[in-house]
């Protein structure tokens, strides 16, 4: 019919067939226990949304406009107890060690409740993502020992994530627009650490949160050349909180400024430096820095995605709900054509959501970062083997061996052609999900009139809450521009992103 | 709004808005916002007042200020622009004298337009919408009203509400003033709601409440149906307002930001939403324009342009005040810019006079009949 060479010619092709049915060549791959898992953690999910979330969503919210200084300390325990905060990190580290991709569905599950309180359990992988992504394992294990200890004592030790700045939003979320940027935090290199001053803008959880993984820049003249990764623990001198912003939604989960004043970070702080990655790379540090963001947002934009197919899925369920029991013009609203119509668009855009963030955490599984751990041997082995193996080896990942490997694997080895892909794929996840929670959001809206309005009746909140996801994790435009860069450009050799 | 079409008294009171706008709204927004959680601001209310923007459609032997709903529509949109809240607690008052002139009943105008008072009601649904209205029963004094209202749009601080309720054994509503002060009325804690938080609303329970009639028993339906048709132009300006604010400031917002080596409005992503903010911005003013045009002159069909341009405006609204925040980034979403609140009360706005479906089906219908 056609030969190898002719196929593999036309598949190769615009659109190619690689980027085009991730799933399709990964879900026979996926090890059963995976399903099953996700299965059991979806259900777990569920009961939290019954016995937590819907309970006492809206009274936080409340409580958050009552009192705009209010830190929700009692949920941060809660979401402890069940067990979130150290769901997903892996064994190696003393956590749970869920498989990554099940992020996505249970954040959905817990995104169709509240998206705040989502949130409030999410944000904190960003942080401890972006410690992995820096392949540095022996502060990432340090970090994450005390996160556990803490947890195991009822006051989980939580990682923020720290990038944007005042002047430097979108500047700062990307290396080829820093350095047209105004980023102000400096870290001074002096005996023993770095000095650091600045100031970084809407951190999730700031307030709360004991570590804070940051980027300050050796030369703010040069700052793609000179990015730096530091950690900060809570109470360092120099390092303090400034104000809780007053959000329109996810009003639950705080965004903090946090102010650097001559802060002196410790070398044992320093998670990316241009001096120390020279031991394990090869490549310039603009590059090790670059490939670190691709690895840590498409993991964490596929999770965005899923936050919006979330909020369009509880959009739907509330719509749902009120057409099932309002009469209007003589029959209950479920039965009028019109509002069938609106429902089954909604119920559409949920479907095309989930497919988006699986189709990215595919990408993730097969090209990505999780490539490694979702094999069926390792993850199987990963699975079975008991905690106390894992502690076994921990001087193993308290060594420049864990580094050195992590760094062989990600920076060294994998193809660009294959972050590029990732990167693509979970922005095009985090716009389709996010576009949609808003859309469903104001459908839902449209159809239940006057009740929608009420705070009380919870619809409101979904879209005050829902509009933040088309922001954080650089904006829905930012995204179009990496979707561009990762998935058309690459096939287009005229083409130039970022310039005007 | 096009200035062009309009007449000088028009003019005149758009500069009027626009320099109460300046002078007292801009500085109070954020603060009047934070109600229901923070007391009621009066001050802008009694301001409001002295210039007369409770009876700007009021024939002036009622003592209102007798100008066209073009006039009406130029204050609120100069108003939206900064506090659509204030908007809507004018439409609202503006809603229920217009069904109480279509009905008639110019001597329930008197006590709350010669004392500045507020007559709250339902602005935010077509009581047809409704399946349970309060009951009115005809006594030897008049009227009781019987049953719950929800979501009565000034019911905290108004004077008067103009209630709908069904007589039994009659088809269809009237409408009825009740004096909130009796002890038949009972109105809830204001209800926090998305939008336009300093324009209270509250959940009223009648209990034997007395209640004059407005107009004939039964045609309360005819009553809204013209009030509505009318008042879609107001709403439709509230919205333009809404979107021509989102859209100045996010322009004046992109010229300052840099981001990228330069101002974002470089950008020529931002240019583009901001040109779509833009045209519906033009459009939606157009529209406006055309409707109020429309009603002033009675053109045939006036209540069809009047109503597609509500519905057109107000879907517009929700689209160029999401994108107002997009534009400002992380800071649109805070309370310290208008922006996040321009997209509540956009959203909000959208419900006035009824749900947008079931007015797109009668807008259908309406033209299908002619």
């Amino acid at each position: 019919m056609i030969s190898c060479h002719e196929m593999k010619n036309l598949t190769q092709r615009f659109p190619s067939f690689e980027n085009s049915f991730m799933g399709l060549e990964y879900a026979p791959r996926l090890p059963k226990a995976m399903v099953k898992e996700i299965r059991e953690l979806v259900a777990y999910a569920r009961k939290f949304n019954d016995e937590v979330v819907r309970p006492r969503a809206l009274a936080w919210d409340r409580q958050t406009h009552e009192d705009p200084d209010y830190l929700p300390h009692d949920l941060i325990k809660t979401v402890n107890d069940w067990g979130f905060y150290t769901m997903w990190v892996p064994k190696l580290f003393g956590g749970t060690g869920m498989s990554l991709p099940s992020v996505s569905p249970v954040m959905e599950e817990i995104s169709s409740a509240c998206l705040g309180i989502a949130n409030v359990m999410g944000v904190m992988y960003l942080g401890l993502t972006s410690l992995i992504s820096s392949f540095n394992m022996r502060i990432t294990n340090r970090i994450i020992k005390d996160l556990i200890e803490g947890a195991k004592k009822g006051g989980p030790k939580l990682i923020a994530f720290a990038i944007t700045e005042p002047a430097a939003g979108t500047d700062a979320d990307d290396l080829e627009l820093v350095d047209r940027g105004r980023v102000v935090t400096r870290a001074e290199k002096v005996d023993g650490g770095y000095k650091v001053n600045g100031r970084k803008v809407f951190i999730s959880m700031g307030h709360v949160s004991e570590w804070t993984v940051f980027y300050a820049y050796t030369d703010l003249k040069k700052p793609s050349e000179t990015m730096t990764a530091l950690v900060v623990k809570k109470g360092t001198p120099g390092f303090s909180i400034g104000r809780h912003e007053d959000k329109m939604g996810q009003r639950v989960c705080p965004a903090s400024e946090i102010i650097f004043e001559d802060c002196f970070i410790p070398d044992d702080q320093v998670l990316i430096d241009a001096r120390s990655m020279k031991k394990f790379t090869s490549k310039p540090p603009s590059e090790v820095m670059m490939r670190h963001f691709d690895f840590l947002a498409s993991s964490s934009k596929a999770g965005v995605c899923s936050m919006g197919t979330g909020v369009a899925r509880g959009a739907l369920e509330d719509a749902l709900r009120f057409a099932s029991k309002t009469e209007i013009k003589g029959k209950l609203l479920i039965n009028h054509q019109w509002a069938q119509g609106i429902l089954a668009e909604m119920y559409k855009n949920v479907v095309l959501g989930r497919l988006a963030y699986q189709e990215a955490n595919y990408a993730n599984c097969n090209r990505g970062t999780y490539d490694l751990l979702q094999m069926k041997p390792v993850f199987y082995y990963l699975k079975l083997m008991p905690p106390s193996y894992f502690r076994m080896l921990e001087p193993i990942l308290n060594s420049d061996l864990a580094t050195w490997a992590m760094s062989k694997m990600y920076l060294d080895l994998k193809k660009q052609k294959n972050v590029d892909c990732c990167s693509g794929m979970s922005s095009l996840a985090k716009v389709t999900g996010t576009d949609i929670g808003i859309r469903n959001c104001q459908l839902a809206m449209d159809l239940m009139g006057e009740a929608g309005l009420r705070q009380g009746k919870g619809m409101e909140k979904r879209l005050r809450d829902a509009k933040l996801l088309q922001i954080y994790e650089s904006t829905n435009q930012m995204n179009r521009l990496i979707l561009f860069k990762g998935l058309i450009a690459p096939s287009v050799p005229q083409a130039r992103v970022f310039e005007q | 709004m096009i200035t062009s079409i309009m007449h000088d008294d028009m003019k005149s009171f758009e500069d009027l808005a626009a320099n109460f706008m300046n002078k007292e709204l801009d500085t109070r927004r954020e603060q009047s916002d934070k109600y229901p959680f923070v007391p009621f601001d009066n001050t802008v209310l009694d301001k409001v007042r002295e210039l007369g923007f409770l009876g700007i459609t009021l024939p002036e032997d009622l003592g209102g200020i007798g100008q066209g709903i073009g006039t009406l529509c130029v204050v609120l949109e100069s108003i939206c622009r900064t506090d659509a809240s204030l908007g809507a607690l004018i439409f609202t008052n503006a809603l229920a004298q217009e069904i109480l002139l279509q009905s008639g009943s110019f001597d329930l105008l008197s006590d709350p337009v010669s004392r500045g008072r507020l007559i709250a009601c339902s602005t935010y649904s077509d009581p047809e919408e409704h399946k349970d209205l309060p009951r009115a029963e005809k006594g030897k004094k008049g009227y009781t009203l019987t049953g719950s209202a929800g979501y009565v749009v000034l019911a905290p601080i108004a004077a008067y509400a103009l209630m709908t309720a069904r007589i039994p054994g009659q088809k269809g509503y009237s409408f009825f003033m009740v004096d909130m002060s009796q002890r038949g009325v009972k109105t809830s804690e204001p209800i926090f709601s998305l939008g336009v938080h300093a324009c209270p609303v509250g959940d009223l329970t009648l209990d034997r409440a007395e209640a004059e009639l407005a107009g004939q028993e039964g045609k309360g339906a005819a009553y809204f149906g013209e009030a509505s048709s009318v008042m879609s132009a107001a709403a439709a300006a509230i919205s333009l307002g809404i979107m021509r604010g989102s859209f100045d400031y996010a322009l004046g917002y992109s010229n300052e930001r840099e981001q990228g080596g330069g101002p974002i409005v470089n950008w020529s992503m931002i240019k583009t939403i901001l040109a779509d903010m833009a045209i519906q911005t033009r459009i939606g003013d157009m529209a406006v324009c055309v409707a109020c045009s429309a009603i002033e002159n009675r053109l045939p069909g006036w209540d069809i342009f009047v109503k597609s341009a509500a519905l057109h405006v107000q879907e517009a609204a929700c689209q160029v005040t999401t994108e107002g925040i997009q534009v400002l980034g992380g800071y649109g979403y805070m309370k310290d810019y208008g922006q996040e609140k321009r997209f509540r009360d956009a959203q909000q706005m959208k419900t006035l006079l009824g749900m947008a479906p079931l007015r797109k089906i009668d807008l259908l219908d309406r033209i299908n009949a002619r």
